[in-house]
């Protein structure tokens, strides 16, 4: 291969943080190759999905466009539910407001084969823009099957017979990282304590009745975390509003999953037949069906080391994952990742040194923005949320005194005072483990 | 609005490679694992005892990775399906 084939760096995967990645470099003029294996970036590509805070908007400020059509995105997300469900009830938190409509959005919904898209739209037209239009390239249904290495550096990319190289790699490449786990930087095999299985139904309605339904105006949106409803099993569910259809799944630990012997279409099955749910999906159809694997939050996913010689590891393929009980963060924590990964490999250009010791400094990045931070610091809450009364016993509990203190029934009430011991007793909670759940929570949330 | 495997599976566009990008060794389901947990954790159901005997069949995979990370006995070897196979979602 002559070195004038050879890219300063190659991305594998076109999900978001692949694709922050070779944006953030086709803008800073570099010569680059996304690789993806899907036949267009998103076309494998799977999530929940809402995309939290700033992050996309910055690194793609034409995210701030006003769309009147073709909007890469679903909705903008101004109300919040949180609902605790018992088998029969549903108990929900219900948070509305115009200020999270203001610019860069606090969240927007995304299906990511549309986003996704939208986002390699965006890195193609970086690279019409750079010096390298006609050698930097985003190159779709190829599957990267080996990382090149000499002397134990990453020099390049093969996908069967074809080799490609390149100063450094980005990889990028999901949960499912198998580039990462061969060359050593991932544990050969992941427990499955530290991942989740996502499942997903998208359920398309009439748009004005979509509004009607979820009380919507103009392009704001919904999303809804629901626990309780997983018969035990670790994990919840989710509810979230698109234009004109809504991402309605579970996200279920795998080995709490294994243990309960549990399979998680038939939790999302009778999720769907709670009387909360059930009316909601009156005159829809199901249109995909969907699964992925995600990390869980858990600190012991990451990699010790996210570098080696001429490579980085960014997004889900290091682990990087939020869930504080209060938003669940994977997609901003993926493009921040994919963000800083360039900005070490500018600088690296600069200095011609594409070394462990230099890439070491994508990590002290990563460290000193919130994604490693966040996930450091909110590790109590990881534990917490794992708690196995979190998925039945404390969501029964909450339906059990709200049903008690609504009851009307012709006899004579008894007081709050009086229902409380009296449900506390039934359930066999205790005084003391409320008080102390409610004080943990208090300190790790 | 209980919906069956095979019908959530029509709703996702996939183009199946000839090749098998899974391989399960069923013999070690067969005689040594004690959950035998793909048979429920797999979103596409492409795991199934019949006959008292492990079956797994590829073409229904979703590419969701959980077998990977459930199968604890060392019988799934995993991979992505060759390039420009397998599937496409058109929401995601």
């Amino acid at each position: 291969m002559q070195d004038s084939d050879k890219f300063d760096c190659i991305i594998v995967g076109g999900g978001v943080a692949g694709l922050s990645a070779a944006y953030v470099l086709a803008k800073a003029n570099l010569k680059i190759l996304l690789v993806e294996r899907g036949d267009w970036t998103g076309a494998k590509n799977v999530s929940g999905g809402v995309l939290w805070g700033p992050t996309a908007f910055d690194i793609f400020p034409a995210l701030l466009n006003d769309f009147s059509a073709d909007c890469p995105y679903e909705r903008v997300i101004t109300n919040r539910r949180l609902s605790f469900m018992s088998e029969t009830s549903a108990t929900t938190f219900d948070f509305k407001t115009d200020n999270f409509y203001k610019k860069p959005y606090n969240g927007i919904s995304v299906l990511r084969s549309r986003f996704d898209k939208w986002l390699g739209q965006q890195v193609e037209e970086a690279i019409a823009e750079s010096d390298f239009a006609e050698d930097s390239l985003v190159a779709t249904g190829i599957l990267v099957d080996r990382l090149l290495l000499e002397d134990n550096k990453v020099v390049g990319i093969g996908a069967g017979e074809d080799t490609f190289s390149s100063d450094c790699v980005i990889i990028a490449e999901g949960v499912n990282s198998l580039l990462t786990r061969a060359v050593g930087l991932q544990t050969g095999f992941v427990e499955a304590e530290l991942v989740g299985t996502g499942i997903k139904e998208v359920w398309q309605f009439d748009q004005d009745m979509l509004e009607a339904k979820f009380q919507l105006e103009g392009d704001k949106g919904m999303s809804n975390e629901f626990v309780g409803c997983t018969q035990g099993v670790e994990g919840g569910a989710f509810l979230y509003t698109n234009k004109d259809t809504i991402s309605l799944g579970m996200v279920l630990g795998l080995a709490a999953l294994r243990e309960h012997k549990k399979a998680p279409y038939d939790l999302l099955d009778s999720f769907k037949q709670h009387p909360a749910i059930r009316p909601i999906l009156k005159h829809g159809k199901m249109v995909e069906y969907s699964a992925h694997v995600v990390p869980v939050g858990d600190i012991r996913l990451v990699p010790k080391k996210l570098y080696m010689s001429g490579a980085m590891v960014v997004g889900d393929a290091a682990g990087l994952l939020l869930n504080t009980g209060k938003a669940i963060e994977g997609m901003n924590m993926a493009m921040e990742s994919g963000r800083q990964a360039a900005y070490t490999v500018i600088d690296a250009k600069k200095r011609q040194d594409y070394s462990e010791s230099f890439l070491k400094s994508y990590q002290e990045r990563l460290a000193e923005t919130f994604v490693l931070k966040d996930m450091i610091r909110f590790q109590g809450a990881v534990k917490f949320i794992h708690n196995p009364a979190m998925f039945d016993r404390y969501p029964l509990f909450v339906n059990t005194i709200l049903e008690r203190a609504f009851t009307v029934d012709g006899k004579p009430k008894k007081k709050m005072t009086e229902i409380l011991p009296e449900i506390i007793k039934e359930q066999n909670l205790s005084y003391w483990e409320l008080l102390s759940t409610a004080v943990k929570g208090g300190l790790n949330l | 609005m209980s919906t069956s495997v095979k019908d959530r599976l029509i709703t996702v566009k996939n183009n199946i490679s000839k090749k098998a990008h899974i391989v399960v060794k069923t013999e070690i389901c067969d005689t040594r694992c004690p959950h035998q947990c793909t048979t429920y954790v797999c979103p596409a159901k492409c795991f199934e005892i019949i006959e008292s005997k492990m079956r797994f069949q590829y073409e229904d995979c979703i590419e969701c990775g959980t077998c990977l990370h459930a199968c604890d006995q060392g019988a799934v070897s995993w991979t992505f399906p060759d390039s420009g196979h397998g599937v496409s979602f058109k929401l995601g």
